[in-house]
């Protein structure tokens, strides 16, 4: 139904008027313009050196320079970090607005919050972690004067990468339940009394049915988050004020004082950063498709 | 009596890890909020909120932020609505296509996508391999960046505004209605304006909620692009001051809140996520 | 003694009542059906034997041991669902043996066992497909399999083939028929469709707003039904007013014209306003055959369907319908014609209201 079109309907045997294409003419302009070209441009820039010939040169020195294997290597931790921390809290949250027996009203307002909270990053969600703790923050002001704990003393930094990790789950965990919670609702109520009356008990049910049939969809949203945290940039400038060596921060410092001393590198960093994003949205896509096979 | 013992029968992991997620929510937003109405010492009061609405540079960005997100909601719909309607009625070869173009912004996250267009725009636009000059740098004019930013802007939020419209477009199912429309006579002005938009005002609305959003809060294309917007300037106060960006983050977060709001009011529950910044 | 009984159950879920003084005693291997309406209970009180839900009041009995109190997981029965019923994740053997492998019987026994289900239910060669691969009514029958893998003390089905296609219902249903007869399993089988209760029950019971309307065979239900409702609901059924003239005959007045019926009239008297019927297929042109009853009437329409013509008449203000077997010679008369209908004394029934 979906894919029928007016002139297909009337005649089948038409040929696709070429006439049509006009009228999404605008919008592939536009993206050629705004999207292809720039792109393009970074592609091409990767692997041209400084005299403006082919090279590979530059991607190789993505792997052998130190300051860009660092970065990726931090990114890739901190990245990694935030998705599994934002998928187990954010899978445990969906869990109990859903299945976990909680008041039907707490579901319409946790999934608002958790839409509002993914969607505040940047710069004020790191000034809000600041007041909450930075030195003179909320919580650190409360933990020292009640619990007699100075964080500070302990070592911890907001405007470190723990400090970055802490800030990012804030929009991490709330796009886990965003997902996971419609996942969740495709658990049929069937599955877990069929086991029951096959003999399982609770665990047995998650153990062999529940969670195998929503590992791609929990893996898929951890990739996707994985993704999320590498892209951002706003939030950790903001907090850490470019000091972090993160590959977004590298690039963003790249583009304002060639650091790097090698424009071509600046463009392979971005073009080695857009393979990552390209590699963990198929595979958000692909997990994705597996779990609709399932949950139909 | 009766509700009480409703709640008892809940697992206590339940009510742990949704107090936990509820702390962590509503923490910092606390903090901020408290750190923002203590700027007179020893009293609670909204001197913060006096003074940094009173700032005229925050008048200035923020309205200029305001005047981007307009026009970038313009450009969207003007870009988006005749496409996924025309891929809907016409064009289903193109779909994924298009499909693929709106996935790009995903992959290539505010800080490339930003880099990409000041390499190109920013150097005269030539034909490859020849010195004919075609267009000087877009980037040397005010218009010309305010062109990029907005068509900038327009890419950042493309994925959710066209997954939004033509989600709305197949709900309503765009095709049975056109064919009603024109087998009563109606031309084509006619069947979009009349037709169409009104009942894809919905997906409009939230579409443009979550644009509003993103562009008023943006603050990556705003500082590399040089353009005098609310996010650059927030940020720069937060080096000099102490309780107006405060105040500004918690106001920030309120708007937030409302634009969000008002979308779960009225798609009733499709909630969309513009992810990390 | 009975194998299954339900004692006196009822459940009630706040204000509402779903099922209420429910009293039946299932033989060994006996099939029976649990019909009516959406809403009726039906699908409740299975859940009830299930373990799904317990009985506000009552007791279930499963071979002499009191399961009320019983979790589903400890009460040896086995469910087929309307839909859904398969685990996703796994193969059908994988979704067969999934009750063995939880009670940990031998890998040994467990592919012997799987082996024999998969022959049961005619699909011996499926054992590594994916229930999505499967269709709908494929999928039921893996579900059948899987229930009966641990040889469960009752089966239990609840609308297992209203989510499928009309022919596939017909076959399927009898398939499942000759395989409780063929293992002797004791069943309760809930649906909303008469035609499926008719065909594979031996015994049918009958349901509306939570209340037992009849038990009986199809037969009994069919031919003497004992309310307005089971009448109604079993089958098309000519039903309406009647006035009793003279009780000691059996004379009924229906618009001016006298019947006489064989039901016994006692406790009533003449006058009274009584609720009666007669099934279709029991009236017929008194040119064929003249029996206890004449009727005039005029045509008023004439439906083909199949193997079955149906020829509605108006007596007065009441419509008749009027049930005859298909014949391509058949003379059959024309719409506005004048006719007389005649059925036998026994035709005529009484309804309850």
């Amino acid at each position: 139904m979906e894919n029928t079109n007016l002139s297909a309907r009337k005649n089948p045997a038409a040929p696709m008027n070429w006439k049509h294409w006009f009228g999404v003419l605008p919008f592939f302009i536009f993206a050629i313009l705004f999207l292809f070209l720039p792109s393009i441009r970074l592609f091409v820039g990767s692997f041209t050196d400084n005299t403006g010939k082919f090279t590979f040169d530059n991607i190789q020195q993505l792997f052998s320079q130190r300051v860009i294997v660092d970065a990726y290597k931090v990114s890739i931790e901190l990245s990694a970090m935030t998705a599994l921390g934002g998928g187990i809290l954010g899978f445990m949250l969906a869990y109990a607005i859903t299945i976990g027996g909680l008041p039907k009203f707490l579901r319409p307002a946790l999934i608002t919050f958790s839409g509002v909270a993914s969607n505040f990053a940047g710069v004020p969600l790191a000034f809000a972690f600041v007041a909450t703790l930075g030195r003179t923050g909320f919580i650190t002001a409360i933990l020292k004067n009640v619990f007699h704990v100075n964080i500070y003393q302990t070592g911890f930094n907001l405007y470190s990468f723990w400090g970055l990790s802490l800030t990012y789950m804030y929009f991490q965990f709330p796009l886990m339940v965003l997902i996971m919670a419609p996942a969740l609702d495709g658990l049929k109520k069937e599955w877990r009394e069929a086991a029951h009356n096959l003999g399982a008990n609770n665990l047995q049910y998650w153990l062999k049915v529940a969670m195998p049939v929503l590992m791609p969809s929990i893996l898929g949203s951890i990739i996707l988050l994985f993704g999320n945290a590498f892209g951002a940039y706003a939030t950790a400038y903001a907090l850490t004020g470019g000091q972090l060596p993160i590959v977004t921060i590298l690039i963003g410092a790249q583009m304002r004082g060639d650091v790097l001393h090698n424009p071509g590198l600046g463009y392979a960093l971005a073009i080695g950063m857009v393979v990552i994003m390209a590699v963990s949205l198929l595979g958000y896509s692909w997990l994705q498709s597996r779990t609709e096979r399932w949950l139909k | 009596m009766k509700l009480f013992a409703r709640f008892l029968k809940i697992p206590f992991w339940s009510w742990f890890w949704l107090i936990l997620g509820v702390l962590y929510y509503f923490l910092p937003l606390y903090a901020t909020l408290d750190f923002s109405l203590r700027m007179e010492r020893g009293k609670i009061s909204l001197k913060a909120y006096q003074m940094a609405f009173a700032d005229p540079e925050f008048l200035r960005t923020f309205g200029y932020s305001i005047f981007l997100a307009v026009m970038t909601i313009i450009v969207s719909i003007a870009l988006v609505v005749p496409t996924a309607y025309w891929v809907r009625l016409r064009l289903p070869q193109a779909r994924r296509f298009v499909e693929f173009i709106t996935l790009m912004p995903f992959v290539i996250p505010a800080i490339i996508l930003v880099f990409g267009l000041i390499r190109i725009y920013s150097s005269p636009l030539t034909i490859p391999f020849t010195s004919i000059t075609l267009m000087q740098p877009l980037t040397n004019f005010k218009v010309g960046t305010n062109i990029l930013i907005i068509g900038g802007y327009v890419v950042l939020g493309l994925p959710y505004m066209y997954r939004s419209v033509d989600t709305g477009m197949r709900t309503v199912d765009v095709l049975t209605l056109t064919e009603a429309a024109q087998s009563m006579g109606a031309n084509w002005p006619t069947t979009i304006i009349k037709v169409i938009l009104p009942n894809v005002r919905t997906a409009l609305l939230s579409g443009s909620l979550l644009t509003f959003a993103i562009v008023v809060g943006e603050v990556i294309l705003a500082s590399f692009l040089g353009v005098p917007a609310f996010g650059p300037y927030l940020f720069l106060l937060g080096q000099h001051r102490a309780f107006e960006p405060a105040a500004l983050s918690f106001a920030t977060f309120l708007l937030t809140w409302a634009a969000m709001g008002i979308i779960q009011l009225v798609t009733g529950g499709q909630s969309q996520s513009s992810g990390a910044h | 003694m009975a194998y299954l009984e339900l004692d006196n159950i009822s459940k009630i879920f706040g204000k509402t009542t779903a099922v209420a003084d429910f009293n039946l005693k299932v033989e060994r291997g006996e099939l029976v059906s649990f019909l009516g309406p959406s809403g009726c209970g039906k699908t409740t009180t299975l859940r009830m034997v299930a373990g799904f839900e317990t009985p506000t009041n009552g007791k279930v009995v499963i071979n002499g041991k009191d399961a009320t109190n019983l979790p589903p997981n400890q009460r040896d029965v086995g469910m087929v669902f309307q839909a859904y019923a398969l685990f996703p994740n796994m193969t059908v053997a994988g979704n067969i043996s999934f009750g063995l492998k939880i009670a940990r019987k031998s890998n040994n026994e467990i592919k012997k066992r799987v082996d024999e289900m998969l022959e049961l239910i005619h699909m011996p060669k499926f054992g590594n497909r994916y229930p999505y691969q499967l269709s709908g009514g494929q999928q039921q029958r893996v579900a059948l399999a899987r229930a009966l893998a641990l040889s469960p003390q009752v089966l239990l089905l609840d609308e297992p083939l209203s989510a499928l296609d009309a022919k596939i219902r017909v076959n399927l249903r009898a398939e499942i028929r000759a395989i409780q007869r063929e293992l002797g399993i004791t069943a309760i089988y809930v649906t909303h469709d008469q035609e499926e209760a008719l065909s594979i029950s031996d015994r049918i019971v009958v349901m509306y707003d939570g209340r037992t309307e009849q038990i009986g065979t199809p037969f009994q239900i069919y031919n003497f039904p004992e309310t307005a409702f089971v009448a109604s609901f079993i089958g098309t059924l000519n039903a309406f007013n009647a006035e009793i003239v003279d009780v000691q005959q059996k004379i009924l007045k229906i618009e001016g014209i006298n019947v006489v019926t064989a039901e016994d009239l006692e406790g009533k008297k003449n006058g009274d306003k009584v609720m009666i019927a007669i099934r279709p297929e029991r009236l017929n042109f008194s040119s064929e055959q003249k029996k206890a009853n004449l009727i005039d009437c005029t045509i008023a329409n004439i439906t083909f369907l199949g193997s079955i013509v149906r020829i509605q008449v108006k007596v007065g203000e009441i419509n008749l319908f009027m049930d005859t077997f298909n014949n391509p010679f058949l003379d059959l008369p024309r719409i506005g014609d004048k006719a007389e209908i005649t059925c036998s004394k026994e035709a005529v029934i009484f309804l309850k209201q």
